[in-house]
C-alpha cells in the first residue's frame, strides 16, 4: 500500500495534523470472504479476533472493518474498540433482539450481521488516516531519564533524541488510560527498561521508553516507564470535542523542541487555544 | 410512558460529611471506550435503578453512589428522593427511612448515613435525576482522568447538589401526593435485591475465551472452592484470594477489550475481577465472565466476603438479563398504575 494523496494540511497551535488519504487493497483481497472468527465478551459485546500478531497490515483490516460498521450501523449498536488483534463491538441487547437480523440469540444476530458485512466488504476501501507532529522537548528536568536511556544503548543523548524524532510511529490501539496510544515503530537502538522503581507521579505529556515500546503519559499517574521527554500537547482533554488527540490508525512524529518553545506551547495549550 | 414534563423548583442538597467515596454516577458511558475511558457507572445498577424507578424517574438518571455510612447531608429544599442498596441506612433524627419507597422531606431536614452490616453501596436517586453536565453523552464521574460527574471528583463537604428540575408526570403525581410538612412516604415497596451478610454468596459466571488456557485442576477449583475479596478492592477491580490458576497454556495475550465483569488472571496466577472504572483493554487471560445480572451483587461485595462461581451458559445469561429487563419493565408500570 502507498500514501496517494495529501488531502488537506491542518496547523494547529501546538501541534501539526496532516490528513492522507490511503488505499489498502493488497491486504483486503486476501482477507476478505474468509469467515470471522467471533465471540462474545459479555451479554452485551463480541469481539472479532483477526489474528495473532502485531502487524500494520492487520492493524489496516481492522480499522476498515470498524469503519463499515460505524457506517452500517447494526440496531443498537453503542461503540466499538479496536485493538491490536481484534475489534470489540458494545450493543443494547434489548434493541438487537427487537432487530430484523436472522438469529435467536444477540449472539447470533450480531455475528449474522458481522459476516454479512464481511463478505460485503469492498475490496478497496479508502481510508483517511492522519500524521501527527508532537512537539517534545527532550532532556532536561522534563526528560530525567534521557541521560540513562543514551548511558544504557552506549550513545549519547543527542543520538536518543535524534532516533526518537526521526521515527514515524504508527497507533496500534488507545487502551490503558484515556487517551494513551501503543505506538508502534521504535528503534531497538534507544530501548531500554522500565525503571526498578516506578515514580509515583509521573506528569501529564511525558514521554517515556518501556522495553521495545515509546509512548506518552495523557494523565498525571504513577509509572515505570524511563522518561526521555516531556510534550506540552494534551493527549487526551474532556473539554475538545474528540477528546482523544489519537486514535487508531494514526501516524506519530515527534519533533524535538527547545525549552522556552515547550513554555510557550505549554500556555497556549493551557489556554485552550489549542485546538 | 407520559412524556409531558413539570418544571418545579430547584431540589438541592448540601453535603455536610461526604463519606469514604461518593460520587454521581449513572448507568454508564461507552462513548469513551475506543478512546480508553472508563465505562464508570453505578456499580449496583439493579438497585440505582430501583431508587430511580421508586421517585418515578422515566429513564435511568443520574444517582449519588454512597460507598457505606458516613456521609451527612442537609436538604435544602423541599424534595423527592428515594434509595436503594445497601452498606448504609438513611437516618433523620435517628429515624430509620425505608428504602425502595418514594421520600418526601421538608426542607432543613438533616439525613444521616450509618454503616449498615451486609452490602457496601447505597444510591439516592431525586426526582428528575441529578443535574450535572453530560460529559462523553454521560453523567457518571470518571476519577482517573477527573471529569464527568460533579466536578470530575468524589463529592466534599460544602458540595451543593441540584435535581435538573424536569419532572416526569409520575414524579410529579407522587410528589403532590406526599407532599406535607413532615417527612412523608406511601404504603408500598420496592422491594430490594441486597443479599443478607449471612447468605453464601454465589456469582453466576460464563466461561472466558482464555479459560483452555489454564489446566483443568485449575478450572475445577475455580468452580468449586470460594474466593475472599481482597482489600486490594475498588471501583476499578476487586482482587480475589483463593487457589491460583496454572497455565497449560504459556501464550502471550495481545490487549484487547475487556468489560466490567471479566475476570482476568495475573501473572501469578490470581484473579481479579474488573468493575465499574476498570481500563478498556487488557493483556491478561481471561478465566470467566460474571453473568450481566449478578454484577449488582458483586458491586455490593465487600473485602473479606467469600464468593463462589457457578458456571452458566451464554444463552442463559442472555436469558436471565432479559428477563431481570422485563421484570424491571413491569415494575414501571406496576408504579404507574398505582397513581392513575
Amino acid at each position: 500500500m502507498g500514501y496517494l494523496t495529501f488531502k488537506y494540511r491542518k496547523i494547529s497551535g501546538v501541534c501539526h495534523i496532516q490528513s492522507i488519504v490511503s488505499f489498502v487493497e493488497a491486504e483486503m483481497t486476501t482477507s476478505t470472504h474468509m469467515a470471522l472468527s467471533i465471540y462474545p465478551i459479555s451479554e452485551k459485546a463480541v469481539t472479532i479476533a483477526f489474528g495473532d500478531s502485531i502487524s500494520e497490515a492487520l492493524m489496516h483490516r481492522i480499522t476498515n472493518f470498524d469503519k463499515l460498521i460505524l457506517e452500517r450501523s447494526l440496531p443498537g449498536l453503542q461503540t466499538t474498540v479496536p485493538a491490536y488483534n481484534t475489534l470489540s463491538i458494545f450493543f443494547d441487547p434489548l434493541q438487537v433482539l427487537k432487530s430484523n437480523l436472522p438469529g435467536k440469540t444477540c449472539r447470533e444476530k450480531v455475528s449474522h450481521y458481522l459476516e454479512q458485512l464481511n463478505e460485503t466488504e469492498t475490496t478497496a476501501i479508502k481510508s483517511e488516516s492522519q500524521l501527527i507532529t508532537i512537539p517534545v522537548c527532550y532532556g532536561g528536568a522534563l526528560g530525567p531519564d534521557l541521560e540513562d536511556v543514551a548511558a544504557l544503548n552506549k550513545i549519547t543523548t543527542g543520538e536518543v533524541i535524534n532516533v526518537h524524532s526521526s521515527a514515524t510511529y504508527l497507533v496500534h490501539m488507545i487502551g490503558f488510560v484515556p487517551g494513551f496510544a501503543y505506538l508502534g515503530g521504535m528503534s531497538e537502538t534507544i530501548a531500554a527498561p522500565r525503571k526498578a522503581t516506578p515514580r509515583a507521579a509521573i506528569p501529564a505529556g511525558s514521554v517515556g521508553i518501556a522495553g521495545m515500546q515509546t509512548g506518552i503519559y495523557p494523565l498525571q499517574t504513577p509509572g515505570g516507564w524511563q522518561l526521555i521527554g516531556q510534550t506540552p500537547v494534551k493527549l487526551f482533554d474532556p473539554a475538545r470535542p474528540v477528546p482523544a488527540l489519537l486514535k487508531a490508525g494514526d501516524r506519530v512524529q515527534f519533533k524535538s523542541i527547545g525549552v522556552n518553545e515547550f513554555k510557550d506551547l505549554q500556555n497556549r495549550a493551557d489556554a485552550g487555544t489549542d485546538n | 410512558m407520559n412524556s409531558k414534563i413539570y418544571k418545579t423548583g430547584q431540589m438541592r442538597v448540601r453535603i455536610i460529611k461526604s463519606g469514604l467515596l461518593s460520587t454521581v454516577q449513572d448507568m454508564g458511558r461507552t462513548a469513551g471506550l475506543p478512546m480508553a475511558v472508563p465505562v464508570s457507572g453505578v456499580m449496583d445498577a439493579y438497585s440505582a435503578r430501583i431508587a430511580n424507578k421508586a421517585v418515578g424517574n422515566a429513564g435511568e438518571d443520574a444517582v449519588i453512589e454512597f460507598t457505606y455510612g458516613g456521609a451527612v447531608l442537609e436538604v435544602e429544599t423541599d424534595i423527592l428522593i428515594a434509595c436503594a442498596g445497601g452498606g448504609a441506612r438513611l437516618e433523620i433524627d435517628k429515624q430509620m427511612l425505608p428504602s425502595g419507597k418514594p421520600l418526601f422531606i421538608p426542607a432543613g431536614t438533616i439525613i444521616n448515613l450509618l454503616n449498615k452490616p451486609g452490602g457496601c453501596r447505597t444510591y439516592l436517586a431525586v426526582a428528575g435525576g441529578w443535574n450535572v453536565p453530560d460529559v462523553l453523552d454521560s453523567k457518571s464521574t470518571c476519577l482517573v482522568a477527573g471529569f464527568g460527574g460533579f466536578e470530575g471528583r468524589a463529592l466534599q463537604p460544602g458540595d451543593v447538589l441540584s435535581a435538573s428540575g424536569n419532572l416526569s408526570a409520575l414524579s410529579q403525581k407522587i410528589l403532590n401526593s406526599l407532599k406535607r410538612t413532615v417527612v412523608n412516604c406511601p404504603k408500598w415497596q420496592i422491594p430490594g435485591r441486597d443479599a443478607s451478610s449471612s447468605e453464601r454468596k454465589i456469582i453466576r459466571v460464563i466461561r472466558g475465551h482464555e479459560s483452555g488456557w489454564f489446566d483443568e485442576q485449575s478450572v475445577g477449583g475455580f468452580f468449586a472452592e470460594p474466593y475472599k475479596l481482597s482489600l486490594k478492592s475498588n471501583r476499578m477491580g476487586y482482587h480475589l484470594e483463593g487457589p491460583l490458576m496454572a497455565r497449560i497454556n504459556k501464550q502471550e495475550l495481545l490487549s484487547t477489550a475487556v468489560t466490567p465483569g471479566t475476570i482476568q488472571v495475573t501473572g501469578n496466577g490470581s484473579l481479579v475481577l474488573l468493575m465499574a472504572d476498570c481500563q478498556t483493554t487488557g493483556g491478561y487471560p481471561r478465566i470467566a465472565q460474571v453473568a450481566a445480572v449478578d454484577m449488582p451483587l458483586c458491586g455490593q461485595l465487600q473485602p473479606g466476603d467469600e464468593l463462589y462461581f457457578n458456571e452458566i451458559s451464554w444463552n442463559e445469561a442472555e436469558r436471565l438479563y432479559i428477563e431481570q429487563e422485563k421484570h424491571l419493565h413491569q415494575l414501571s408500570a406496576t408504579i404507574e398504575n398505582k397513581y392513575l
